[in-house]
C-alpha cells in the first residue's frame, strides 16, 4: 500500500456517515413502500391512527438509523488495530 | 483562519479543518447567462408545476397519502414503479452520455445544488455587496449596520427556504389544500415536518454548506473522472499561452515583455464557486460552471487580446490532436438511451390501465365438492386503474370443462379503485391427469374492447397414483 494519506476533516467524517445512509434509506423508503402499505402495516401493528403521511416518515427515518449506524459500523471498524493498544 | 495551504498540517478533529469561506465574485457572460437561464427555468418549473392543474385536478401530484402519482393525463399506481425505474435508468444514462461528451454540464448548470445557490448568492448580493463587501463586512465588528444587512440576508434566506420546503411538500400531497390549511395555521405534524426539513437543508446546502457539498457530498462528483476521457469537453487554462504570468499595462504586447498572456489579475479565482485556481490544470473541484472563461474573456477583451485564455476545449485539443465526437462509448450510451426509452415510450402507449391480482386461498389445497369436483379457491383483486368506471367480464380456462364460480357475472369496479372477488374454479376429475395445472384468468371491460388482461393462476388437484 501506499503512504496513508492524511485523515479526513471531521465533517467529512460525519457527512460520510449521514450522508450515504441518507441517500440509502430514501432508496429502502422507496423500494419498501412501493410493495407494502404503510397504513395497513399501521393497522396491524395496532397504530391506526397515524395517517399514511406518518406512516412513510416514521419509516424513513427507521430506515436512516439502519442505515446510519451500518455507516457509523463501518468507519468504527476501519480504524487500524495497531492504533487501538496505543489509545 | 485556517488557511487553504494543502501543506497545513490538518488536526482531524478541527470541525471546519481546510475549509475558508470562498466568496464568488458575480461574473457575466455567455456561459453566465447559459446558467441563469437554467436557474430561472428550472426553479421556474419546480415553484409552478404544483399550481398548474389538469382536467380538475393538481397536474402533478405524487399523492403519497393516496398512493397514486398523476402526472398530466397518466394516473400511476405502486404496481407501475417499473416505469419509475426504467426513468431513473434513463437519467442516469443521459447524464452518463452528457457527461462523456461535455463534461460536468450537469454540475455548472442544471444541478439543484448549483441552481439554490445562485439564487443565494444573489440574495446575499441585495445586501451585502459584490465579493469585496461581503469580505469586508465578515471582517468588521458586529455592530448596526452587519447586524442590519446579516439578519436581512438570513430573514430572506430563510423565507425563501419555507417556501422551497412548503413547495416540494405540494407535490406530495395536494398543494391547494396546504396552502389553505397553512394560512389558517392548521398544517398537519407531518407536512409540517417535512416543510421544515427540506426547507432547512435547502437554507443549509445553498447558504452555508454550498462548494462542500459538490466536494464531500456528490456522489457524482466522485465518480464523474470514469465517464471522461480525452476527447471530453472541460475547462482548461492554455498554459503555453498564459505562462509566465505577469501584470503589465494595457494593450502592452506580451512578447516584447517576455511574459505570456495571463495578467495574474485572479479574477479567475475570485469568481470560482470552489474556491479553486484553475490554472493549476484540471481539478476535482471543478464543477464545470465556466464563471472563469468568462471573466477571463472579458479580461482579454480590456488588454486587447485575443479571447480562450480559459476556456471549454478537450484534452486532445490541448495537445493537438483531431477531438472525435464520435467513440464507442458515445455509441454504446446512445444505443442504450435510445432502446431504453422507445421500450419505455412503447410500454407506456400500450399501457392498459387494468390490473388482476390472483391470490389462491392458503387454507386448502382443494376441496372435493358434494357433487365429485375437485375445487380451488381464489380471492381475486381487481384494480381499475383507468379515470372511468367499468363494468368487467371474468372467464377462465387451461382444463377441459373447468367451471368458473362466482357471486355476479358483470362485476362492476368504479374507476381508481379496487375490488376483491372471491372465485372458485371446479373441475371433474375425470379430466386431471397432473396434479398441478396453469390456469388463465381473463377480464375483459364490456364497454372497451381493449380493457383486457389475461393472468396466470395454479390449480392444485388431488394426487393420482
Amino acid at each position: 500500500m501506499t503512504e496513508p494519506s492524511k485523515p479526513i476533516p471531521k465533517i467529512q467524517e460525519i457527512i460520510s456517515v449521514l450522508w450515504p445512509s441518507f441517500l440509502t434509506a430514501g432508496l429502502a423508503t422507496i423500494l419498501f413502500f412501493v410493495a407494502f402499505d404503510p397504513h395497513l402495516i399501521m393497522v396491524v401493528s395496532g397504530y391506526g391512527d397515524i395517517s399514511r403521511l406518518g406512516g412513510y416518515t416514521i419509516g424513513f427515518f427507521l430506515f436512516w438509523i439502519l442505515t446510519s449506524t451500518s455507516c457509523a459500523l463501518t468507519c468504527y471498524f476501519r480504524t487500524p488495530t495497531d492504533d487501538i493498544d496505543k489509545k | 483562519m485556517i488557511t487553504m495551504d494543502n501543506s497545513t498540517q490538518t488536526d482531524s478533529h478541527e470541525f471546519y479543518a481546510k475549509h475558508k469561506k470562498v466568496y464568488p465574485r458575480e461574473v457575466h457572460g455567455l456561459f453566465a447567462t447559459l446558467r441563469n437561464t437554467g436557474v430561472f427555468v428550472l426553479l421556474g418549473l419546480y415553484y409552478f408545476i404544483p399550481w398548474f392543474r389538469w382536467e380538475g385536478h393538481q397536474a402533478v401530484l405524487f399523492d403519497l397519502p393516496a398512493r397514486k402519482f398523476y402526472i398530466f393525463g397518466l394516473t400511476f399506481w405502486p404496481q407501475d414503479f417499473i416505469y419509475l425505474a426504467a426513468l431513473l435508468i434513463i437519467a442516469a444514462l443521459a447524464l452518463f452520455f452528457f457527461t462523456a461528451l461535455a463534461g460536468r454540464l450537469w454540475c455548472g448548470y442544471a444541478c439543484p445544488q448549483t441552481v439554490w445557490t445562485e439564487i443565494f448568492l444573489w440574495m446575499e448580493r441585495w445586501f451585502e455587496g459584490d465579493r469585496n463587501k461581503q469580505i469586508k463586512l465578515d471582517k468588521a465588528p458586529w455592530v448596526g449596520n452587519k447586524i442590519w444587512r446579516k439578519t436581512a440576508k438570513h430573514s430572506l434566506w430563510l423565507s425563501f427556504s419555507l417556501w422551497t420546503g412548503f413547495t416540494f411538500v405540494g407535490y406530495f400531497t395536494p398543494i391547494l389544500d396546504l396552502g389553505q390549511s397553512f394560512l389558517k395555521f392548521d398544517l398537519g405534524p407531518w407536512e409540517t415536518f417535512w416543510v421544515l426539513f427540506y426547507g432547512l437543508a435547502t437554507y443549509g446546502n445553498a447558504g452555508w454548506l454550498r462548494e462542500q457539498v459538490c466536494i464531500y457530498m456528490c456522489p457524482y462528483a466522485r465518480f464523474q473522472s470514469a465517464m471522461f476521457d480525452k476527447d471530453t469537453l472541460i475547462i482548461s487554462y492554455d498554459d503555453k499561452r498564459g505562462d509566465p504570468r505577469g501584470s503589465r499595462k494595457r494593450n502592452a504586447d506580451s512578447a516584447t515583455l517576455g511574459l505570456g498572456d495571463c495578467v495574474d489579475c485572479t479574477l479567475c479565482v475570485q469568481v470560482c464557486p470552489t474556491g479553486i485556481d484553475i490554472r493549476d490544470g484540471l481539478q476535482y473541484q471543478c464543477i464545470g460552471c465556466a464563471a472563469c472563461v468568462d471573466v477571463c474573456n472579458e479580461v482579454m477583451d480590456k488588454m486587447g487580446y485575443p479571447r480562450g485564455l480559459v476556456k471549454y476545449t478537450t484534452q486532445h485539443a490541448i495537445e493537438g490532436v483531431k477531438t472525435h465526437l464520435l467513440r464507442p462509448r458515445m455509441v454504446v450510451y446512445a444505443i442504450l438511451l435510445v432502446v431504453i426509452s422507445t421500450a419505455l415510450g412503447y410500454k407506456m402507449a400500450t399501457r392498459t390501465p387494468l390490473r388482476l391480482d390472483i391470490i389462491r386461498d392458503r387454507n386448502a389445497l382443494y376441496r372435493e365438492t358434494n357433487e365429485g369436483l375437485i375445487e380451488n379457491t381464489y380471492n381475486l383483486k381487481i384494480i381499475n386503474m383507468d379515470k372511468q368506471d367499468h363494468q368487467f367480464l371474468l372467464s377462465a380456462s387451461g382444463i377441459d370443462n373447468l367451471k368458473l364460480v362466482i357471486d355476479k357475472t358483470r362485476i362492476d369496479v368504479p374507476a381508481g379503485t379496487t375490488t376483491s372477488l372471491p372465485a372458485r374454479v371446479q373441475v371433474d376429475p375425470a379430466n386431471l391427469s397432473k396434479v398441478g395445472y396453469d390456469i388463465h384468468f381473463d377480464l375483459q371491460a364490456v364497454d372497451n374492447a381493449k380493457l383486457h388482461v389475461i393472468e396466470k393462476g395454479r390449480f392444485i388437484g388431488p394426487l393420482f397414483k
